[in-house]
């Protein structure tokens, strides 16, 4: 009875997780069936869209490359932030996410303000006769998708890797293990329960990645299913046509998702918040060193070169009001949702928790968190603009409600890749206890879920709300000159000339994520052990 | 902005039906647009002021992410839309917007327009026009290409970044002008330019902060474009290479929905549009060409944009029974 808790019966918890991923199911097939019903009203001239093969393809060799990379840079850069201890290691991880959650416009300029024809790589080499090669191409999506979806591994790692129980390290230390045994004994297998959900996130976020495709991929030769879907909706309105590539997406994420959440191994370790530290050896530590700063410099350079770049014009954004009325729009769009994805992660990780490894009800349960990340976007602003109508709600008035919804959900799969594995993994750690103490669902949670959870709950909610601060996708369709949020604003001033404006709003996003990476965390960790002190 | 955020929340929460939030005793007036036409700093705060000054009405405008979508928006909601006018299509997309049958004639008498060709349309009014061109760095290039033939000579790491026809207005009209050119050999212009074709972005935004950021040596945008830099920024470096051969003209437009109830006062509005006073609006809030003398007369600073006679312009059906299969030649050899 290793696996699963189900000598511990929750039907409470079984039931409301049932229940919401039901729910999400329900709603991503309302909305994916409001735009085929749609379609069928509109006459079109028949879908130009061809090529599906070939673009699945191209997509998913792309999508497999860009997620070993992203893998294997993640473990390096957890395993080295684990051992080495700096000032200044929180704001470095803190900063580790922020890539992922920047609209793909302001990370595309990042990387090339360092890698491009004019970028900082090049002015180094100049004075050498030396130039580095075009960043346009295969070379350049797997990059910008590295750079993203590696510093969000990585953030994850570390999580885990901090919560191995400190016994299990003393107990290591005073064996001698070398620094290989090390890894392969205590650290693998406290990350190897979260890796299959990782991949699978990172799997479909470059798998459906658009915009920085499109724009670094050097025109129509690389390209993803999204675009074609894309295309249907906007050029041929073949709504119908849309639905089925969006269903195609649908199956292609399916069978990346099932394997990877039912054969995915339990997470075993965890322990609370420690101070124990082993550090390795000095020539191992030396190299650590080495590949954190050359790590660091990789991930770090492109968002310090939109702080740059944002920084002249920063005063004179801050004097509009429209900057502050979005702004406003966006922290508050930003709290509910964080609010609510964390609230739908852990309900659905406690039901989870609850059903032992490779079960039926397991996938079931995991598998809607992942689904609306492989929706288009397109699709999905549609179909909730075709709800909103049924409702009989005008657009503006539903638009906050959609937008605090749809931004949760899409916050979902990484709020369950950070909380579900834990949630798992204490459970089963103090399973004895929770039986023989007889302890109620709710007692659980207080005693021994919520002191325990705290890190990756900071973390969770953070990443929830940086998501939202940073979402271009579904206000296009609902946003009005009066609605608009911090990411739209600078859209618009990108698309009137005004770079310097868009790069300002680039640079105070970038800003309020760091933030919200460094502070959120650190204020849920205190407020979870406020007891103890 | 927080406070109407929560009442709208509670509104929904409630389940509250949401009608129009206060009872007028004035018409409100809904122009569907493009977002860039409905920002703070786009000609819609100017119009709304000019035109509420006299119609005793309120101007709205609602934005979509481009016209296309505005179009859409429409269709989605057919006949409970709160559209009253659909503002922005242009000259490429007409047909489409036509094919909906959503729209009815304007019937207003247009006063003589300044425009490349004689306007004969009896359901869209033309408000601004301009003309595709490459903007190139002069600081950086003091020749540029003048035709397609001297841009596909040039070496190849000479590269220019254009958009997608698919998703972007520029981007559809370069195959436009590629094709009012060259005809049935345009997809050798096609196989010169691939080479030269650093990107093709979804968006004119991104690939205009590609160029200014140098990562090309021209971007596929407007001749007018260099008009913002030198009126807005006291910025001179940035031209518009004129190719000899002609540019493809753009001509942005406005029609009245059949669905409204306000269609005297959208017939107003348009009307309102192609006056000196409302032509005044737009040049220098949406960078391009009055259809008309504005009053106070046009910017000096437009002056020195490059002349790009002969304008292009394709007949309006073809263009839209051919769109797509223009899009899968041009792409054919991009792959």
């Amino acid at each position: 009875m290793r696996a699963g808790m189900a000598d511990i019966w929750r039907p409470g918890r079984l039931a409301t997780g049932a229940i919401l991923a039901g729910t999400i199911a329900i709603l991503i097939g309302a909305l994916l069936v409001s735009l085929w019903a749609a379609g069928q009203r509109f006459p079109t001239t028949g879908s130009s869209v061809t090529g599906i093969g070939r673009l699945l393809i191209s997509s998913a060799t792309q999508a497999a490359i860009s997620t070993i990379l992203s893998i294997l840079a993640g473990i390096t850069l957890a395993w080295t932030l684990d051992r080495l201890r700096f000032p200044g290691r929180g704001l470095v991880i803190g900063l580790l996410s922020t890539a992922l959650v920047m609209p793909s416009l302001v990370i595309v300029s990042g990387l090339l303000a360092i890698w491009g024809r004019n970028g900082w790589i090049n002015l180094l080499l100049e004075p050498f006769g030396l130039r580095a090669g075009s960043i346009f191409g295969l070379g350049g999506i797997v990059a910008a998708h590295v750079l993203l979806n590696g510093a969000f591994s990585a953030r994850i790692f570390i999580d885990r890797l901090a919560a191995i129980p400190a016994d299990k390290l003393k107990l290591g230390r005073s064996l001698g293990l070398g620094p290989i045994r090390r890894f392969l004994i205590i650290d693998l297998p406290a990350l190897a329960g979260s890796i299959p959900g990782v991949a699978a996130t990172v799997f479909l976020l470059c798998f459906t990645s658009f915009p920085i495709v499109l724009t670094l991929g050097g025109g129509p030769a690389h390209q993803t299913l999204e675009v074609a879907i894309f295309q249907a909706v906007r050029l041929d309105f073949d709504l119908g046509a849309a639905v089925n590539l969006a269903l195609v997406q649908l199956v292609v994420c399916a069978a990346i998702i099932i394997p990877a959440s039912t054969l995915g191994p339990t997470a075993t370790l965890f322990g609370a918040r420690r101070d124990t530290h082993w550090p390795e050896a000095p020539w191992l530590a030396a190299l650590q060193w080495l590949v954190l700063i050359l790590l660091l410099g990789a991930f770090l350079a492109p968002l310090a070169a939109v702080l740059a770049e944002g920084f002249a014009a920063m005063r004179d954004v801050l004097a509009q009001p429209a900057f502050w009325d979005a702004a406003a729009t966006s922290l508050v769009i930003g709290t509910l949702s964080a609010l609510l994805a964390v609230a739908l992660g852990i309900a659905l990780g406690m039901a989870r928790a609850l059903l032992p490894v490779g079960t039926l009800g397991r996938t079931l349960l995991a598998l809607p968190v992942f689904t609306y990340l492989a929706v288009p976007a397109v699709v999905l602003s549609l179909g909730f603009f075709l709800l909103a109508r049924l409702t009989g709600l005008a657009p503006a008035n539903v638009a906050p409600l959609v937008l605090v919804t749809a931004n949760a959900l899409l916050a979902l799969p990484f709020v369950f890749a950070a909380l579900a594995p834990p949630l798992e993994a204490i459970a089963m750690r103090h399973r004895r206890v929770i039986r023989s103490l007889g302890l109620s669902a709710f007692t659980q949670w207080r005693q021994i879920e919520y002191p325990l959870i705290g890190r990756p709950l900071g973390y969770a909610l953070a990443v929830a709300f940086v998501f939202s601060l940073g979402d271009l996708g579904v206000i296009s369709l609902f946003g009005t000159s009066e609605f608009s949020t911090l990411p739209w604003l600078m859209y618009r001033a990108f698309g009137a000339y005004r770079t310097n404006d868009a790069e300002a709003i680039a640079a105070i996003l970038l800003l309020l994520s760091v933030a919200s990476f460094v502070f959120i965390p650190r204020l849920v960790d205190w407020l979870a052990h406020a007891r103890n002190r | 902005m927080i406070r109407s955020i929560t009442t709208s929340l509670c509104a929904v929460a409630l389940g509250a039906l949401a009608l129009p939030a206060f009872a007028q005793d004035n018409p409100t007036l809904t122009v569907y647009t493009y977002d860039a036409f409905a920002a703070d700093w786009g000609p819609a705060p100017l119009l709304k002021e000019g035109f509420e000054a006299q119609c005793e009405c309120t101007l709205q405008f609602v934005s979509a992410e481009d016209s296309i979508s505005a179009l859409r928006r429409v269709q989605l909601e057919g006949d409970s839309t709160t559209a009253d006018i659909v503002l922005g299509l242009d000259t490429a997309t007409i047909g489409e917007g036509k094919a909906t049958g959503l729209f009815v004639e304007h019937s207003l008498d247009l006063p003589e327009f300044d425009i490349p060709l004689e306007w004969t349309d009896e359901v869209f009014v033309p408000f601004d026009y301009g003309y595709f061109a490459f903007v190139y760095d002069s600081e950086t290039l003091s020749t540029p290409p003048a035709s397609f033939e001297e841009l596909i000579a040039l070496p190849d790491d000479f590269k220019i970044v254009i958009q997608d026809p698919r998703s972007s207005t520029p981007g559809l009209g370069l195959i436009l002008w590629v094709k009012a050119l060259h005809g049935e050999d345009a997809i050798e212009i096609w196989e010169g330019l691939a080479p030269h074709i650093l990107t093709v972005t979804s968006g004119w935004s991104e690939s205009y902060d590609l160029f200014l950021s140098g990562e090309a040596d021209m971007v596929l945008s407007y001749t007018t474009s260099p008009a913002y830099h030198v009126i807005a920024e006291g910025e001179e470096r940035y031209k518009a290479a004129r190719f000899d051969e002609g540019h493809y003209t753009q001509i942005e437009v406005a029609g009245i929905l059949a669905s409204s109830p306000n269609q005297e006062l959208a017939r107003e509005f348009l009307a309102y549009l192609v006056t000196p006073e409302g032509q005044a609006t737009l040049p220098e809030t949406n960078w391009m060409y009055p259809v008309l003398e504005p009053s106070g007369g046009l910017n000096p600073g437009f002056a020195d944009m490059i002349d790009p006679e002969p304008a292009l312009l394709l007949d309006a059906d073809e263009v839209t029974a051919n769109t797509r299969a223009w899009i899968d030649e041009a792409f054919s050899v991009l792959r």
